[in-house]
């Protein structure tokens, strides 16, 4: 916009303002929030189901109805069509359209089912959906298109239910990113910057806390250094921070200091933890004390169980969508579930460029959430 | 370059003594090593010590050392005895290596053969693959009929009654 030069100049002041009030007003928004978080699925277990042509003939006798179905579910087996039932009424489907290879029905039966070649009495194609049904509403539209079978799991309509977590779960959640928030507001402090600028800032960091859920603790928290260091996002520190608390770890800038601090704290930087310990003083810290067939004896561990073991079981909340190197690492590290509030367009591997977790390639898969702003 | 890969092999291979994932690697500016690691997931306990990401911290404190910017690694070959993984294959870009010469395809994480990331960044290092391939399988091969001594994942044990 191009302003007369006539007019004062729009005031400086207005537009600078310090990160930590930005951070603030997330903050505020997030504890007004009603809403349920979101679970990130496979686009497959939401989209409507596409359709594909399948050749579908006409029984000209009912008769034969449960014959033919016998006879084409031995001769015609549809890999891919399992989830259809084979018929409907007097039309029976005989396969995809795609099977026939630009050939006519008739000497396609001709040629693969002889015997069915006089119990239709005409042929038509239909869509059919193309893949099965993994929730009852894909299944009910399905049905429109053509009957299917479906195996309702429980699970997969809490996914998609839109009502995932309770009132409760929701306020620990919302807590631990709360947590987040503050992380990031103490090591930014006195940060000024315009409000695009902040944004910007913002979305090229990431703050990282690890809880153990069934302890209601926090392992480890991580601010981010990946200006010094570019392999040291806020995740990959975390995961390094957990194994701290498992007698290990390989960032350890003071080794003789790191040996005096109590194993179950050591993921989290002492000042910082004081500091959280205010601001949040319902939050347990500390991790589970660790141990370890390597580093015990039979006595020692007597009716003990070993762990924890990497970030078995922990859930993982993030400022940002957590990048490709972050992201393959909280699968390397088998955490059980990743939070984050704002989505990373650029390389993003939750939700924004790939989906890591519904990869089924890979060995280990956790859940992931968003939405809470 | 073979003579580069058998120095990754022999890491590779001091990995499978102290029973880790027989990864190794090395980075390489001007024909010359600079850096070279192997896997220490287990001894770490930290399950993203991969060989490369072991290199990149060698690189990184040698440019702290030596006053040089990080764009020092756009000078660096990599040689890695198997496919970075997805994480290591991201890492490497994030530090902007030049180039990525592997031995054996890794079919349960590679940074290609299962999700490409090469897609999702846009300054990307050649990669190439199949460098004394079947001799990084071995080592593989060598180490998943034992089981890994820290996981208490028993599908390792499934595998040694195959
Ligand atoms: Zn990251
Ligand atoms: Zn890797």
């Amino acid at each position: 916009m191009a302003l007369d030069s006539a007019e004062p100049e729009p005031k400086r002041m207005k537009t600078s303002n310090k990160i930590e009030e930005k951070l603030d007003e997330y903050l505020k928004n997030m504890k007004s929030a009603t809403w349920n978080l979101t679970p990130i699925v496979e686009e497959d277990l939401y989209k409507p189901i596409p359709v594909v042509q399948a050749s579908v003939g006409i029984i000209r006798d009912p008769k034969d109805i449960s014959k033919t179905i016998l006879t084409l579910n031995d001769k015609v087996p549809m890999k891919e069509l399992q989830h259809l039932k084979r018929a409907q009424k007097k039309e029976i489907v005989i396969c995809p359209l795609s099977y026939l290879n630009g050939a006519k029905i008739e000497e396609y039966l001709e040629n693969n089912v002889k015997e069915l070649k006089e119990v239709f009495e005409e042929f038509k194609v239909c869509d059919v959906p193309s893949r099965p049904p993994q929730v009852r509403k894909q299944f009910e539209e399905s049905n429109k298109v053509w009957p299917c079978n479906f195996h309702p799991n429980k699970y997969n309509e809490k996914l998609v239910s839109g009502s995932f977590y309770n009132e409760q779960e929701l306020k620990t959640h919302r807590q631990y990113m709360e947590m987040v928030f503050e992380v990031t507001k103490f090591y930014m402090k006195g940060l000024t910057a315009t409000n695009i600028d902040s944004d910007k800032i913002l979305r090229n960091l990431n703050t990282c806390v690890v809880v153990d859920p069934s302890i209601q603790s926090v392992v480890a928290v991580c601010f981010d250094n990946r200006l010094k260091h570019p392999v040291q996002h806020s995740a990959m520190l975390a995961i390094d921070n957990v194994a701290k608390t498992q007698n290990g770890g390989s960032w350890v800038a003071d080794r003789e200091k790191h040996e005096t601090i109590d194993s179950t704290l050591r993921g989290i930087d002492e000042e910082l933890c004081c500091h959280l310990k205010e601001k949040f003083p319902q939050v347990k810290f500390g991790a589970k004390k660790f141990k370890s067939k390597r580093d015990m004896s039979e006595e020692e561990l007597q009716g003990n169980d070993i762990g924890p073991y990497l970030c078995t079981g922990y859930y993982i909340y993030l400022l940002n969508e957590p990048c490709v190197m972050c992201s393959m690492g909280l699968v390397h590290a088998r955490a059980k579930r990743v939070f984050f509030c704002f989505n990373n367009s650029e390389f993003g591997a939750l939700k924004s460029k790939v989906k890591l977790q519904t990869i089924t390639a890979l060995n280990h898969h956790f859940e992931a959430f968003t939405g809470f702003l | 370059m073979e003579e580069f890969m058998h120095r990754a092999l022999q890491l590779g291979g001091e990995a499978l003594q102290a029973q880790e994932v027989p990864v190794g690697c090395v980075f390489v500016v001007d024909n010359k090593i600079i850096a070279e690691s192997r896997n220490r997931v287990n001894e770490t306990r930290n399950p993203t010590r991969h060989a490369e990401i072991n290199c990149i911290d060698l690189v990184i404190e040698y440019c702290k050392s030596k006053n040089l910017r990080h764009d020092y690694f756009q000078n660096i070959t990599v040689y890695v005895t198997v496919e970075p993984c997805i994480m290591c294959a991201a890492a490497l870009n994030n530090v902007g290596v030049k180039e990525v010469i592997y031995g054996c395809a890794n079919d349960r994480f590679g940074g290609k053969t299962v999700c490409d990331v090469s897609k999702i960044y846009s300054n990307n290092y050649s990669l190439s693959g199949n460098l004394l391939a079947d001799e990084a399988m071995a080592l593989l091969k060598l180490f998943y009929k034992g089981t890994n001594p820290l996981a208490p994942d028993p599908k390792c044990k499934k595998i040694l009654k195959e």
